[in-house]
């Protein structure tokens, strides 16, 4: 019964969501102050009956309820409880149950913490989420509902996939989610703006934040993507440009190119058309990426569904809301107009460059993921797009984006000189240098140098920003500090993302028990595999020493598993540490006592994510700066 | 729907209504935030942060005025565009207050309706799960019938249990079961008399020829009992008449499919057995000395293939594995074959050869090891040992 309470509760956060769209429109068109007020109650409660709705799906996984046809199919008795947990967001439909929650929590706290917004802004913006919200509680009850009983309930479930049973699962969909639903709110202030025809500094200034903070869960949840296939996949990569990766991807380097754009916007009142047309794009992507992997037209780790109805579906809902938001920006472009100019070399010249050379990246990206897609389903063959394309297109896009990145904080609004901006980029003298020494003593690969190089000076220049401003001011806003922060992690990524490709090593291996292997250094003396059986899996662990010097500093348990339903896992053994990994996967039995074993040593792999946190760190203290922070001195009206 | 149920649902139905119709009745305060002013306090904001720019010279007075008049004409262009409206009525007319009241609970029950119909419960035969363990299958079918003793369905999957559970009779008595409450189902025909042959030692009986008959009549199209029709042509040996079902059950079947593959294989094997064919193989033992192993990596390939004794050297029929996979003996057979016109059966006198590669590739290589047999006819199903050392 408490399904049915669970399937009826989620009907009711459809209908709420109705009415949060209905009725406060309702008030508009007649000018009737109750009814507009009913977008924040309404929401409320849409909030809470898919809150109720979620707890329920997740108590029936808790409690082995096989009688809903998802819990039978994602998850069995032998699973431990906290997978049994995360299990709910382990496939197709709760997942979208997850999205659907999670943008209604974003819109419930952009409902709260907004009172420096007029109320008839914020009730627009409550609407244009609640027509966001229906789509998807359609989507769900139509096509994807997770309430869908069995006739004869089995005994057992189906697992969940081994390679979704990990720590990893549990906190990257949720992260990942929230910064690709929170896309939703920058999209909606512009949406709200464009229907009223208001494309003033309120939208501009009170969307910053809510984008910076959707910014930071992306770039956190992208990150921890990257971190968990690295572990948990067994193959030691961090980035495969698979397309479910590429999805996520798309959307963040829209959403960056945003928070840039909404800055100049923001302050110079320049690049409305860039700003509106970055918002949109930025959520059509979030939506895209939902039809790549909800509709089956992809097959990776990620691709939960394969049921083209529900690709149809969200085909049309994209069409929809991309068509709408684009007629409507058509009809207001005019409002738009701005006739503050700026020179070739200034901040917004830089940021220009910026904005340019992130869409195009993200153009790049777009082509390599659909394009095969594209050829298939028009019957001309099937090709496959991976890294070779995309490191030699994006790369190149990349690198002057960095470089601009270094140089755009120093230069003026509106208008600078050469003679003023040259001396205070001088610092490249110092990246230079470093890229000197860094080829006499550490490498010749062009790529690393040149990474050393871009590292040196990035960090240089970020830091001599933050010196001279502490000297002019004595103080410094949260969102200085957080550009900082974030230019950092950039530059700590790029370095992370070029030592580990150019000069990782992988070794297959014929492995026999005591005899040593040497790589970098570091020797390996294998000491023989184990049999074990687990709680819902059995296996082999291997059993590896590593010395360094002559000093035991790891001793390393590779694993192979074999899971009750048949499916079968690596699970890697690491050494972790900031200046590098060690990575070890059990292979095959070979003859003798002898067994195969792929090693990695991975420099510097620690610091992709460790640049991805400090760009999250840093979006969100810039979203927590004062001026979204102080109370506004105004006039009520009378 | 049960009561309690009915009671849950109307809980929170009452919750939900009583919602609504307090915030219709006690609106939320407005903030008393107008557009207008706060475009000019944000204005106002941002000379303040331009004259701090100033102050702290990151621009010069040229550019503090020439920004300063960028913010008035950006805010006048603002308060241009403003459209102010007002919304105070609060009051809710009757039937604004009937349709909220009403709607709710309706609606929601209608969807609640639609949608538990639109998306049927599915069967357990169709979801893609691990199967249960026979027995477990048996009780939870069981249990299933006592509530409902006549589901044709379930009596059939429960006759198939008893006989993969070597419950010959128990599952004879199941269909029969199944056949006197739906006596023109087709498939439940083909499965009965299916079983009834099997439990007969593959011996076609009256009653299931007599069962296959009935299902052909029912559905003359039937792939199931055209296929199991033929074969009790074939086994009365009349091969004209099960090439001429299996033909018609070929038509029957879609492209691609796995049971159309599958009957295509059973025609070509008729057509061989009719033209006399016969399938022939060569047992190879290959012995391979120490020395030879301890020098060899076992990843190394070890490939036997046949090739006609005289003619073109190519290989007629082949195996390769690596040596960690090689057991001592290797069966050369039609299945080897290279080319499907030119089966391993279709030749004479044939030579074996033998070779040991570090590469695999089929150009010999220079530290290949080779060794070749004399002249064997594949009529003969030779069994021959080859010596590598």
């Amino acid at each position: 019964m408490l399904i049915e309470i669970g399937h009826f509760a989620l009907i009711l956060a459809l209908v709420f969501a109705l009415l949060q769209v209905v009725l406060p429109t309702l008030g508009l068109i007649k000018g009737n102050f109750a009814l507009i007020q009913l977008s924040r109650p309404m929401l409320w409660m849409q909030f809470f009956w898919l809150l109720v709705s979620f707890a329920i799906l997740m108590n029936a996984f808790v409690i082995d309820d096989f009688s809903v046809k998802y819990v039978a199919s994602n998850s069995n008795t032998d699973l431990p409880s906290i997978f049994k947990m995360s299990a709910v967001w382990g496939a197709h439909e709760g997942s979208l149950l997850l999205w659907a929650l999670i943008l209604a929590g974003w819109s419930v706290a952009v409902s709260i913490f907004s009172k420096r917004i007029p109320n008839g802004v914020l009730n627009h913006i409550l609407i244009v989420l609640g027509l966001i919200s229906i789509g998807f509680l359609l989507f769900l009850l139509i096509t994807s509902n997770p309430f869908e009983r069995l006739d004869i309930v089995p005994l057992q479930g189906r697992e969940l996939n081994p390679l979704l049973q990990d720590v990893g699962l549990i906190i990257h969909p949720p992260m990942l989610y929230m910064g690709y639903v929170g896309l939703a709110i920058p999209f909606a202030f512009v949406l709200s703006s464009l229907i009223r025809g208001q494309l003033d500094s309120t939208w501009l200034r009170w969307s910053r934040p809510w984008t910076l903070i959707a910014w930071a869960f992306l770039t956190f949840g992208i990150t921890l993507g990257s971190w968990w296939a690295y572990y948990e996949l067994g193959w030691g990569g961090w980035w495969f440009w698979d397309p479910v990766e590429n999805a996520s991807f798309m959307p963040w380097l829209v959403a960056t190119a945003l928070v840039h754009s909404l800055s100049v916007s923001e302050k110079r009142g320049a690049f409305k058309h860039w700003t509106v047309l970055l918002a949109i794009s930025g959520f059509s992507l979030s939506l895209l990426g939902t039809f790549l992997v909800r509709s089956g037209i992809l097959t990776s780790v990620h691709s939960f569904a394969a049921d083209p109805a529900r690709g149809v579906f969200i085909l049309g809902f994209l069409i929809l809301v991309i068509g709408g938001s684009l007629v409507l920006y058509a009809w207001r472009a005019p409002l738009m107009r701005s006739n503050n100019t700026f020179s070739w070399l200034s901040k917004e010249s830089g940021l220009l460059i910026n904005n340019i050379l992130l869409v195009a990246a993200m153009f790049s990206v777009f082509l390599g993921t659909l394009y095969p897609l594209l050829l298939d389903s028009l019957g001309l063959g099937k090709i496959s797009v991976g890294a070779p394309y995309f490191d030699a297109v994006f790369v190149p896009i990349m690198i002057p984006a960095v470089i601009a990145m270094v140089v755009a904080p120093f230069l003026r609004w509106k208008k600078d000189s050469l003679s003023r901006v040259i001396p205070l980029v001088k610092s490249i003298w110092l990246g230079v240098a470093t890229l000197f020494v860094a080829s006499f003593f550490i490498t010749d690969n062009k790529f690393v140098l040149f990474a050393v190089f871009l590292f040196t000076w990035i960090v240089l220049h970020s830091l001599s920003l933050l010196v001279n401003r502490m000297r002019q001011n004595g103080s410094l806003g949260l969102a200085f500090i957080g550009m900082i922060l974030a230019h950092i992690g950039i530059a700590v990524f790029l370095l992370g993302a070029t030592v580990t490709t150019q000069l990782g090593i992988e070794k297959d291996i014929k492995m026999e028990i005591d005899k040593p292997v040497t790589i970098e250094g570091y020797k390996f003396i294998f000491k023989g595999v184990d049999s074990f059986k687990h709680q819902n899996y059995q296996g082999h662990k291997g059993r590896v020493e590593v010395y360094y010097d002559d000093d035991l500093i790891a001793n390393l348990n590779p694993e192979k598993r074999q899971y009750v339903t048949g499916m079968p896992m690596t699970e890697a053994a690491i050494d972790p540490s900031l200046t590098r990994d060690i990575y070890i996967a059990l292979g095959e039995s070979l003859e003798g006592n002898a067994w195969s074993l792929r090693i990695y040593y991975k420099p510097l792999i620690r610091w992709i994510w460790l640049g991805g946190l400090l760009i999250s760190l840093g979006a969100l203290l810039a979203a927590f700066d004062r001026r979204y922070r102080a109370v506004q001195r105004l006039r009520v009206k009378s | 729907m049960s009561i309690s149920m009915v009671m849950w649902f109307g809980l929170m139905l009452t919750v939900s209504t009583a919602w609504v119709v307090w915030y219709l009745k006690r609106p939320l305060n407005d903030n008393g935030l107008d557009l207008q002013h706060s475009n000019i306090e944000l204005g106002r904001q941002k000379k303040a942060e331009l004259q701090n720019d100033l102050d702290q010279g990151l621009i010069d007075k040229e550019q503090f005025d020439q920004a300063q008049e960028e913010i008035s004409n950006t805010l006048a262009l603002e308060l241009e565009q403003a459209n102010i409206t007002t919304a105070n009525d609060t009051r809710i007319s009757s039937w604004i207050w009937l349709v909220i009241v009403l709607l709710l609970p309706v609606l929601s029950i209608y969807m609640y309706q639609q949608l538990t119909t639109f998306s049927p419960v599915s069967k357990a035969a169709k979801i893609d799960l691990p199967p249960l363990s026979l027995e477990q299958s048996v009780v939870k079918i069981k249990q299933h019938l006592i509530d409902n003793p006549e589901d044709v369905e379930a009596l059939a999957v429960l006759g198939m249990s008893y006989y993969e559970l070597g419950q010959t009779k128990k599952s004879l008595q199941t269909y029969e079961k199944a056949y006197q409450l739906d006596p023109k189902n087709p498939r439940l025909l083909v499965e009965y008399a299916s079983t009834i042959v099997s439990a007969n030692k593959d011996q076609f009986t009256d009653q299931s020829v007599v069962l296959i008959k009935q299902a052909l009549e029912i559905e003359p199209n039937s792939p199931d009992a055209l296929y199991l029709a033929g074969m009790f042509a074939v086994s009365a040996q009349d091969f004209v008449l099960a090439k001429g079902l299996w033909n018609k059950a070929l038509n029957a079947l879609p492209e691609g499919s796995q049971d159309r593959q599958a009957l295509i294989s059973i025609l070509d094997e008729l057509k061989r057995v009719e033209s006399g064919q016969v399938d022939h193989t060569i047992t190879i033992n290959v012995s391979i000395s120490n020395e030879i192993l301890a020098a060899r990596s076992a990843d190394d390939y070890l490939m036997v293939y046949v090739k006609a004794a005289k003619g073109r050297p190519m290989p007629i029929a082949i195996q390769k594995l690596k040596l960690k996979d090689f057991n001592g003996q290797i069966v050369l057979s039609d299945m080897n074959s290279v080319m499907p016109t030119k089966l391993l059966s279709q030749h004479g006198d044939v030579l074996v050869v033998a070779r040991l590669s570090k590469t695999g590739s089929a150009m010999s290589q220079k530290d290949d090891l080779q060794v070749v047999s004399g002249v064997v006819s594949v009529t003969d199903n030779p069994e021959i040992t080859l010596n590598l050392n």
